[in-house]
C-alpha cells in the first residue's frame, strides 16, 4: 500500500475523516487509505457516532443507467472529469471535490442528492476499468454516463428524450396516493 | 439617463469585484474555483498571484474582463424554464439538472478543445 510514515498516516486520517463525513462506506476508506481495518472502524465510530453499515457494495453499472440516477451521475462525472483534466490532483481528492460540487448544485436547485459518495467513487472506478464512459448527446451536446461499448452513433440522452415513466418511483407513487 | 461616464464606472466596478471574487475563490480552493470559473491552470495561477495594485490596474479599463460563458441557446432556454413545472413526481426539476449537466459538460471550453 502507500507510505507508512507519520506524515503519510496523518494525511490518511484526515482523508478518512473527510470521507466518513461525506457518508462513505468502510470499503471506500479501506481502498483509499493504508490504515488498518481496526483503526478505520474506530475512526468511523468516533466521527459518525455509529457503526458502519455492513454488506457488500453495489457492484453493477445498471443503477447508473436508470433515468434519474443517470442525470445525477452525469452531473457528478462531468465535474469530476473537469477537475481531473484541468489540474494535477489525486484521484480521491478529485472525487471528493467533485462530489461537494454536485451536492452543492443539488441544494441550489432544491433536489435531494440521490448519488452517494460511495456510488460516486464506484462510478469513477467503473470509468477507470473502462466499463463506463461519458457519451455526448447528439441533441443537446451534453455529456452523459453510458456503457463504453454501446454501439449507438445517434445517442440521445434521457433528458432530451425521457422515457414514458421517467421519475415515477415507488416513493413518488406513494406520495400521490396520500 | 445613464451617461457614458457612469457606465464606464460600472464596468470598472464589475471588473474589480469579478477579479477580487475570482482571486478569493482560487485561494480558497484552487481546483473547485477553476471549475466554477471555467478557467484553466495558466490563467488561474496568474489571477492568484495578482497584487491589489495589479487588480486595480487591470480593472481600470473600458472593457469587461468577464463574459457570458455559455453561448449555447439550449442552456439558456433550460435555465429560463427553471421555475416552470416539468417537475417529475419526485419534485425534481429536470430542466435545472439538464442545464447543470450541459454547463458541467462545457465548464471549461479550452479543456474540451484540448481533449
Amino acid at each position: 500500500m502507500k507510505n507508512k510514515t507519520v506524515v503519510g498516516e496523518s494525511r490518511d486520517i484526515a482523508l478518512a475523516i473527510n470521507l466518513i463525513k461525506l457518508g462513505a462506506r468502510l470499503q471506500v476508506l479501506e481502498s483509499e487509505t493504508s490504515l488498518s481495518y481496526e483503526r478505520l472502524l474506530k475512526l468511523y465510530k468516533e466521527v459518525a457516532g455509529k457503526s458502519p453499515s455492513k454488506g457488500m457494495l453495489p457492484f453493477s453499472t445498471d443503477w447508473f443507467m436508470t433515468w434519474q440516477p443517470n442525470m445525477h451521475s452525469s452531473l457528478f462525472l462531468n465535474a469530476y472529469e473537469n477537475l481531473n483534466k484541468s489540474s494535477d490532483i489525486d484521484e480521491i481528492d478529485a472525487i471528493i471535490k467533485a462530489y461537494e460540487l454536485y451536492v452543492e448544485q443539488m441544494q441550489a436547485i432544491g433536489t435531494e442528492p440521490i448519488l452517494s459518495i460511495t456510488r460516486a467513487w464506484r462510478l469513477v472506478k467503473f470509468v477507470d476499468a473502462g466499463m463506463v464512459t461519458l457519451t455526448g448527446c447528439t441533441k443537446c451536446r451534453g455529456h452523459f454516463v453510458n456503457h463504453t461499448f454501446e454501439i449507438d452513433d445517434e445517442y440521445v440522452c434521457g433528458l432530451c428524450n425521457p422515457p414514458p415513466r421517467a421519475g415515477k418511483t415507488t416513493r413518488s407513487r406513494e406520495a400521490e396516493e396520500i | 439617463m445613464i451617461t457614458n461616464e457612469q457606465l464606464m464606472t460600472e464596468v470598472r466596478e464589475a471588473n474589480m469585484s469579478y477579479l477580487m471574487l475570482a482571486q478569493h475563490m482560487l485561494r480558497d480552493d484552487r481546483e473547485q474555483a477553476m471549475y466554477r470559473l471555467g478557467l484553466h491552470e495558466e490563467v488561474a495561477d496568474m489571477i492568484t498571484m495578482l497584487t491589489p495594485g495589479q487588480i486595480l490596474k487591470i480593472a481600470n479599463s473600458n472593457m469587461l474582463m468577464c463574459r457570458f460563458r455559455f453561448d449555447d441557446d439550449v442552456v439558456w432556454s433550460l435555465l429560463l424554464s427553471h421555475g416552470q413545472t416539468q417537475k417529475t413526481n419526485d419534485g425534481i426539476n429536470a430542466h435545472a439538472i439538464h442545464a447543470g449537466i450541459l454547463m458541467a459538460s462545457h465548464a471549461c471550453q479550452a479543456n474540451s478543445i484540448a481533449a
